[in-house]
């Protein structure tokens, strides 16, 4: 299958410190991808990096055949690319229904129709019985699956969820790791960014990307992964890599 | 060549004024993010205060000022702690729309008070030249630019060398973590806040003698301010001083080689470029 | 939901025929003469709540606007040119401006955007004082549609009508994708991205919407007038007049400009009549109250207590970390 998403030798820079060093990875069409890593690996920078919130130094991006390496924010949206952020940023005034809405503007200019389609999302979500609550107040768990539903209003090709369970507790994770799962369903490939719920990784993951300060140190199917010398290396530090054995 | 330095100088002797207004704004704005709307109206009243005291008891601005200061240190805090720091934490539109509350509040008393009429202190410095050279300088704007320049060196050290400076450019750089050495944030900032207004009253002060004094006197400064501060770069106190320097002098040369009601346009074209092309300001680091 | 809408137009219907009493009403000119002021800031109010109500924008500026529809008026009328179309073109033009203060003003954020906007309108006013086109600081003459006995009484009515049009277009921008996209600016730039809003352009888009309005009152208040000076049609006053008003009555919200402008006017006119001058302390202490006290706005406040006691009636809501997503991880496993 053609890759839908490709990143070729991107790096990128703040001032001395690099962020991202010579990262190339593909993705599939409604796949399920992970990038994971300890603390400052890089991967909210290669998120911002594939939506547009910022630009690489060297190296491309391609998606679905366009070339995005400098496509504004709201270029990549319109292309396809859809996205959560990692600090929670939800329309605080408006409803949880109003917040989705604005995700199914993209596709209509009718506000009945857009209100058609929230509904049909937040009832995939399980959060029809927030519709009409603002979005301010709300808790964690509901916040996070307000930026998932928002995002899928805008029937993109690929969402791109940061951090998208960091915050929550176990039995939460686990249950938005099963929607997240479902997420092809909608025809819609998935590019998470998780740092340690390794048990949502592993549970519904089909590729994985491990950067550490940067680089992509390993890539494969989540089970070899997670077995590789130096990926134990970069969590857990030198003295694990022998436990492997 | 002459002229163009005359110039140049005139600028400069305004400009330390500017300094002062400009980085007592820093201190405010730039150091602790409120958008000060009043700041100009702040050192309209510090004109009335020294006005005041030249009318009742004969006071010379030129002592007056030290008075206009420190009464608007006081007011200055009280004004703080009753309407800024209880929407500290609101938006930028909330404070804007507040403090342009507070200087339709104080202009509109000054005039109720003191009526529209403009008013004009006497002093006889201000009609004595100083000559050197082929040049000749105001003695009244002489003897402001040197108690200025006094103000700026002592804003500067005390920022850089005492505690409560280093404590207000801790709480400039990382206010949820200054807390947590020791600082008491709130009381900092009040502090800070009267000071700045200090500064804008000591301005008055010795502004007085130069202008007609009238309700809306200051509401020009209040922009001026800002394009210092922006001139300056954000939350640099020195770099509002030079910040001042930079627009006296440019002032100046405005009104002598274009024309005297242009220079009030140049404040907006310095600001607009300014902030169109180099956001950080001229001695700014990254902070716009 | 339906009906309700059904009766908030015959609501809105009511009110406009209502806010045509006085002129059936009121003799006394100088009277006459409030209510149109009130009728054309409640105008001013609603167009300055497109940029700074919905899409957040707090722009001083907008004065610019106005000054250019009263000077466009009277310069395009001392060339011949018929009343209507001079307030046309004249509205066209400042809009043509608008779009330029836009690209310069909107790449600032915060402060900086709000400075700016104020720069841009105090730039004009100087070079109205300055230039000869302009009447220099001596101002010029502007045309009047009406004359005659009637003269406050159908200028009263022209700003009705032209607040009732800044309202339908409030109306409508809040009840379209275009209204959302701006609310979103509003709330959060960088989310309004991430689901395809250019940012840039919808702001641009509420800008010229609004000068546009803003253009056309200004044109008839200097027609009212009918003479304008610098420090009366571009004063940085009217800048803050506007938002105050809007903010107020409730900025973002339909009915809140109008409220603010009856309030505020009414306000400043009875302490006029008691000191005989300066509103501008009245506007001051109203400012400082709303901002400490109710940011959201007379309107807003109201909206916002409804809200809350329809809230309480409703009982509360599991949340989604409990029985519907646990039981579809335990039919998942």
């Amino acid at each position: 299958m053609a890759a839908v998403l490709e990143l070729r030798n991107v790096s990128k820079r703040f001032g001395g410190l690099r962020a991202v060093r010579d990262v190339s990875f593909q993705m599939r069409e409604n796949e399920i991808l992970f990038v994971i890593g300890p603390n400052g690996a890089g991967k909210t920078t290669v998120f911002n990096l594939i939506s547009g919130f910022l630009h690489p130094d060297e190296g491309s991006i391609t998606f679905s055949g366009h070339d995005i390496t400098q496509t504004e924010p709201h270029e990549s949206a319109r292309l396809g690319v859809g996205r959560t952020f990692q600090i929670v940023k939800p329309l605080p005034t408006l409803t949880v229904r109003q917040n989705v809405m604005l995700g199914a503007f993209m596709h209509t200019s009718s506000v009945a129709q857009a209100q058609g389609e929230a509904d049909k999302i937040l009832d995939f979500l399980q959060m029809s019985h927030l519709k009409d609550f603002p979005a301010r107040g709300l808790p964690l768990a509901a916040l996070k699956r307000l930026e998932i539903a928002r995002a899928l209003a805008t029937k993109p090709k690929l969402i791109l969820l940061d951090e998208v369970v960091s915050g929550l507790t176990t039995s939460e994770a686990l249950a938005l790791a099963d929607l997240i799962k479902r997420l092809p369903e909608w025809n819609v490939g998935v590019v998470g960014g998780v740092e340690h719920v390794m048990q949502v990784v592993m549970k519904i993951a089909d590729h994985i990307v491990v950067l550490d300060y940067g680089a992509k140190i390993a890539e494969g199917k989540p089970e070899e992964v997670v077995k590789q010398p130096a990926v134990i290396e970069a969590y857990l530090g030198p003295k694990y890599k022998e436990l492997v054995r | 060549m002459v002229h163009f330095l005359q110039a140049c100088m005139n600028g400069l002797l305004t400009g330390a004024l500017y300094a002062l207004i400009g980085m007592g704004l820093a201190l405010i704005f730039g150091v602790m993010r409120i958008v000060n709307f009043a700041h100009g109206s702040f050192l309209m009243v510090g004109m009335y205060v020294s006005y005041l005291l030249f009318e009742r008891l004969k006071i010379n601005p030129y002592y007056g000022f030290i008075a206009a200061g420190i009464f608007l240190f006081g007011f200055g805090y009280l004004v703080y702690k009753l309407l800024i720091q209880p929407i500290r934490d609101r938006s930028d539109f909330m404070q804007i729309l507040m403090t342009t509350g507070i200087a339709l509040i104080l202009v509109d008393t000054a005039q109720l008070t003191f009526g529209a009429d403009y008013h004009q202190t006497n002093i006889d410095l201000v009609n004595r030249a100083v000559h050197f050279g082929p040049f000749t300088l105001n003695a009244a704007s002489l003897l402001s630019f040197g108690i200025a320049t006094v103000f700026i060196v002592g804003l500067r050290e005390f920022v850089v060398r005492s505690r409560t400076g280093q404590a207000l450019r801790a709480i400039a750089q990382n206010r949820d973590v200054a807390p947590l050495m020791g600082i008491n944030v709130t009381r900092i900032q009040g502090f800070s806040f009267a000071l700045g207004i200090a500064f804008a009253g000591i301005a008055g002060g010795l502004l007085l003698p130069a202008l007609y004094l009238f309700p809306s006197v200051g509401e020009d400064y209040t922009l001026k301010a800002f394009v210092i501060v922006v001139l300056g770069g954000m939350g640099s106190i020195e770099g509002a001083a030079m910040g001042g320097l930079v627009l006296g002098v440019a002032e100046s040369l405005t009104s002598t080689y274009i024309g005297n009601q242009w220079a009030l346009a140049i404040d907006f074209v310095l600001f607009l470029l300014m902030l169109s092309l180099k956001p950080s300001g001229i001695f700014g680091r990254q902070r716009a | 939901m339906k009906e309700l809408r059904g009766a908030k137009l015959w609501i809105t219907i009511g009110l406009v025929a209502l806010s045509c009493l006085p002129a059936l009403v009121v003799e006394n000119n100088y009277l006459l003469q409030v209510c149109f002021r009130i009728a054309l800031f409640a105008a001013l109010g609603l167009a300055w709540n497109l940029v700074g109500g919905y899409a957040g924008q707090l722009s001083l500026g907008h004065v610019a606007f106005f000054g250019l529809g009263a000077y466009g008026l009277a310069i395009l009328a001392s060339h011949s040119v018929p009343v209507p179309i001079a307030v046309l073109i004249a509205s066209l033009l400042a809009t043509l401006v608008a779009a330029l203060i836009g690209k310069i003003v909107f790449r600032l954020r915060g402060p900086y955007f709000t400075l700016a906007t104020i720069a841009c309108g105090e730039v004009l006013r100087l070079t109205a004082t300055n230039l000869n086109i302009t009447g220099g600081a001596i101002g010029l003459t502007v045309p009047t549609v009406f004359t005659g006995p009637m003269f406050w009484k159908l200028y009263y009515l022209s700003a009705v009508a032209l607040a009732a049009g800044c309202f339908l277009v409030n109306f409508w921008t809040a009840n379209s994708r275009f209204g959302y996209y701006l609310m979103a600016i509003r709330e959060d730039e960088d989310t309004a991205s991430a689901v395809g809003v250019d940012t840039a352009n919808y702001k641009l888009r509420s800008l010229l919407l609004s000068a546009f309005l803003t253009a056309m009152a200004g044109a008839l208040y200097g027609s009212a007038f009918q003479y304008i000076v610098p420090d009366n049609i571009l004063t940085i006053d009217i800048s803050v007049q506007m938002a105050i008003i809007a903010m107020l009555g409730g900025a973002g919200t339909l009915l809140g400009p109008i409220v603010g402008a009856i309030l505020l006017l009414g306000a400043s006119e009875t302490f006029k009549t008691q000191f005989q001058e300066s509103h501008l302390l009245i506007y001051g202490v109203l400012i400082v109250l709303v901002v400490l006290f109710l940011p959201e706005g007379i309107v807003g406040g109201i909206e916002q207590l409804l809200r809350s006691r329809r809230k309480a009636a409703k009982p509360p809501a599991p949340t989604p970390n409990q029985s519907p997503a646990i039981s579809a991880v335990e039919k998942g496993n």
